[in-house]
């Protein structure tokens, strides 16, 4: 398979955006119809490579291109394994299932502030973000990913939405900052920034530097997978932009920082993952908890769907805590169920935080005590949320069941009884939380027929745009669910590689930079 | 805000400005310089343009062209990686050495290219940027 | 010595950002976050061994390894990456400026006031007071707008989106003074 395919997910959307740019206001015009179809062109197109990419790895290979064609740890790798695949993959789903929405429900003043350009370069960082086998390469792309995300949170610029734009940029940028002192830390120390690089020298260094990294990219990606106590930018924020930006969010951006995690601890700290355990699992129970909890005090759809958020965080990270445990199950069962689980999400949180979106616009706002009664308005919106909210929880044929039915196995099996339970209690605050939003949303009696906006399911094209989506999503969950044995396969394979640290560092073969006898260590001049 | 004493000024260090950003752009590529640092320097020439003429001139004059600006900077600074690909991989660089006659010969590569994007997309982020906080300033619109 | 010094400006400029981050000014804020990029940046910078005086290029093509070996060079890669991260912190400072610039021209002040009052009344589930368009403040401008200008026809698609940019410019008002 020619490498140069891994550069597709990264330069296609970039090109594709810069041209929607330059084509904007050429001759004066914007040609919004254009960038409406040439988006979802090169969406699908980069679904298409994805869909490649996941059919050569999940094979047990690995892609490896090293750009510009220098050698591994003088230029920048980029590598894909069935982890990145995997994302790959479902980053193209989401984006493709909100474009449509995007395109129904987003004002031509927004539209006409490149929100085309900007939601291709969002999903060029997180591409990039998941391809990169480069240290700071991937701290560049997480910014190209923030700055995105940044002006399309902000544009429209209404005054909630720059409040909590301010929030949730300083925040975001604190934690980015952690982590470029922690790349400045890990070039002083090992004297490479290429991960398989980084892997090969972090096994010689002393155990101060190691536990020192370990935790600086706990907390660098710990604050932008919205991690327990460094989550509270993501419910400030994610409530106040068009729900299809905050579906957008809510599907990508914290799955970023949870893939960090997954690849740093396996391939940088693969002895942490155990001597950590107890930190990694009482973080990830805390956050389950801690996201339920908070969703039941919130007095709005799309609030309660960002605290969800945070509370499925906290199940990723838990299968990674007991990524290298197992008894009865084999090594590598808690990651694969983790990714699988991370599939589940993503596809069936955007749906959902699209529904809710759909209803926030149909009532004209969505305070759950001033909305209701939209089952006999709009019955088929209504199965389609219903239907979403029980994948979410984790009713059987669809995909959430068997995401947490895996978790919890592994869990058990691995004697985490309190973890175990409180992932139990979690799933039934959610349980509950979605049941609170389908009745009070849906059911009932509406108290202000006069602040319908009833614009939004009543044209035919639009109505499909916006249901369409959603529909696409949940079949997409549903067969996760039927197909799960499969899929768990997959995800089982990924997990495999990902763990696989040799392997890793082989595919991308750095090679040893000659020796030189250079001056001392200390190397003052005074 | 337009100034009288700036007003005149401009007129020489505008030129100047300009003389020294081609000046940072074509040596940038041996030497300290380079596509950024040209291009905050034009950006410099158009801030002391918004200072002496005041913003809405200067917008009127080039705010329709910066977002285009910004994309075909983009457009060259990828095509340059893209243009690798032809040859072996991604961004790898392509030279050409092009004879001149009596001048001698111009050896010119994808990295020129690269850098000349990348000194579009700077000078059009940047005044954008300056155009909007000195609209902010001068209390034009928020 | 050097190394010393270093590390205590960094130590010094992360201080003084993280004081200055926290407090309520938002001047003060983007002040901090631009002490706390320059520490990092310093770090980074302190990351490739210090050498006094020597530029990151080889002076000499042909006996590079006995410049390398006698540490007459400068590590280029540090300076690479801080030229990388002040390009993406001047980035997103300069968005927060003009983030804080938009929040002032709302509020007319730059010192954060009773952020926790609209929350307190807005996130209280057991109030039954509805303050209208709060909570879907950007629901407000398309409602207003777009849809009741009656830019959208029958069939919810919007009419002419591909409007002249120089027309609107004209009607915008941007007149020579």
């Amino acid at each position: 398979m020619n490498p140069n395919l891994l550069a597709a997910p990264i330069a296609l959307p970039l090109f594709v955006a810069a041209l929607l740019l330059a084509l904007s206001r050429w001759g004066g015009r914007q040609r919004i119809g254009l960038q409406r179809w040439l988006a979802a062109v090169t969406l699908t197109v980069v679904l298409v490579v994805a869909l490649a990419l996941a059919q050569f790895t999940l094979g047990g290979q690995r892609l490896v291109l090293q750009m510009g064609g220098w050698q591994a740890p003088f230029g920048i790798t980029l590598i894909a394994d069935g982890l990145t695949a995997i994302l790959l993959t479902l980053t193209a789903l989401v984006a493709l299932a909100v474009l449509p929405f995007a395109i129904a429900t987003i004002d031509l003043h927004r539209e006409r502030m490149a929100f085309y350009p900007l939601f291709l370069v969002l999903v060029m960082g997180v591409n990039g973000a998941f391809l990169t086998g480069d240290f700071f390469n991937l701290y560049v792309f997480f910014e190209v990913l923030l700055m995105a995300s940044f002006v399309l949170l902000t544009i429209g610029g209404q005054p909630a939405q720059t409040h909590s734009g301010i929030r949730y940029v300083v925040l975001n940028l604190l934690g980015s900052l952690v982590f470029l002192a922690a790349a400045g830390i890990a070039y002083g120390t090992l004297g490479t920034l290429n991960m398989a690089h980084m892997a090969q020298r972090l096994d010689a260094a002393p155990m101060a530097v190691r536990a020192l990294l370990a935790g600086m990219l706990l907390v660098a990606f710990g604050s932008k997978a919205a991690l327990f106590p460094l989550f509270f930018w993501l419910p400030s924020s994610y409530h106040t932009p068009p729900p299809a930006v905050t579906a957008l969010f809510g599907g990508l951006l914290t799955k970023v920082g949870v893939y960090t995690i997954f690849r740093s601890f396996t391939l940088f700290f693969p002895d942490l993952l155990a001597a950590w355990q107890p930190l990694l699992l009482g973080i990830a129970g805390a956050t389950m908890l801690i996201g339920s909890l908070g969703a039941m005090a919130q007095p709005t759809v799309r609030r309660v769907l960002s605290f969800h958020i945070i509370s499925h965080v906290g199940f990723m990270l838990m299968g990674l805590g007991v990524a290298l445990n197992g008894e009865k199950l084999a090594v590598g069962f808690g990651l694969s169920a983790a990714i699988l689980y991370m599939a589940h999400h993503m596809l069936v949180k955007t749906g959902l935080i699209l529904a809710g979106g759909a209803v926030e616009i149909e009532m004209g706002g969505d305070r759950l005590q001033s909305i209701g009664g939209l089952v006999g308005r709009r019955p088929l919106l209504a199965l389609l949320f219903f239907l979403s909210a029980i994948s979410l929880a984790g009713i059987p044929p669809f995909s959430g069941f068997i995401g947490k039915l895996t978790l919890l196995q592994i869990t058990l099996d691995s004697r985490h009884w309190t973890v175990a339970g409180v992932s139990i209690v979690a799933s039934v605050l959610t349980l509950i939380n979605v049941m609170r939003l389908w009745q009070e949303a849906f059911w009932g009696k509406y108290e202000h027929p006069g602040r319908l906006t009833p614009w939004l399911l009543d044209a035919p094209v639009r109505r499909w745009l916006v249901l369409g989506p959603i529909g696409a999503l949940l079949l997409l969950s549903l067969g996760l669910g039927l197909f799960g044995e499969r899929f768990f396969q997959m995800t089982t394979t990924a997990a495999q590689q990902a763990l696989d640290r040799t392997g890793y560092i082989a595919a991308v073969h750095p090679v040893q930079p000659e020796s030189v006898a250079g001056p001392a260590e200390t190397g003052g001049h005074d | 805000m337009p100034e009288l004493y700036l007003r005149l000024l401009d007129r020489i260090l505008t030129p100047v400005l300009l003389i020294l950003t081609l000046f940072l752009l074509l040596r940038g590529h041996n030497l300290p310089g380079g596509g950024f640092i040209a291009g905050l320097m034009a950006a410099a020439a158009f801030q002391l343009q918004i200072l002496s003429r005041g913003e809405v001139v200067v917008r009127r004059q080039v705010g329709r062209y910066l977002h285009p600006g910004i994309g075909i900077g983009l457009l060259m600074a990828v095509s340059a990686g893209i243009a690798g690909v032809l040859d072996t991989g991604f961004f790898v660089g392509l030279w050409f050495d092009i004879p001149l006659g009596p001048l001698g010969h111009l050896e010119i590569g994808t990295p020129v290219i690269f850098d000349l994007g990348v000194f579009a997309v700077v000078v059009c982020v940047v005044t954008s940027f300056l155009l909007g906080l000195n609209a902010v300033a001068e209390g034009v619109d928020a | 010595m050097t190394q010393l010094i270093l590390a205590l400006t960094v130590g010094i400029l992360f201080a003084c950002g993280a004081y200055l981050v926290m407090r309520r000014g938002q001047i003060k804020l983007i002040l901090g976050l631009g002490l706390l990029s320059h520490g990092v940046n310093l770090l980074l910078f302190g990351s490739g061994r210090l050498t006094l005086g020597q530029p990151p290029i080889f002076a000499d093509k042909q006996n590079f390894l006995a410049d390398l070996a006698r540490g007459r060079l400068a590590d280029p890669l540090p300076q690479a990456l801080i030229l990388t991260a002040i390009v993406i912190s001047f980035g997103i400072t300069a968005f927060v400026i003009v983030l804080v610039n938009r929040r002032h021209t709302i509020t007319n002040s730059d010192v954060v006031q009773g952020e926790l009052v609209p929350l307190l009344v807005e996130g209280d589930p057991f109030g039954a007071e509805i303050r209208e368009g709060y909570g879907y403040d950007w629901l407000a401008y398309e409602v207003d707008e777009v849809y009741e200008r009656g830019q959208m026809d029958a069939r919810g698609s919007r009419v002419s989106p591909d409007e002249d940019e120089s027309a609107a410019l004209e009607r915008e008002g941007y007149d020579q003074r």
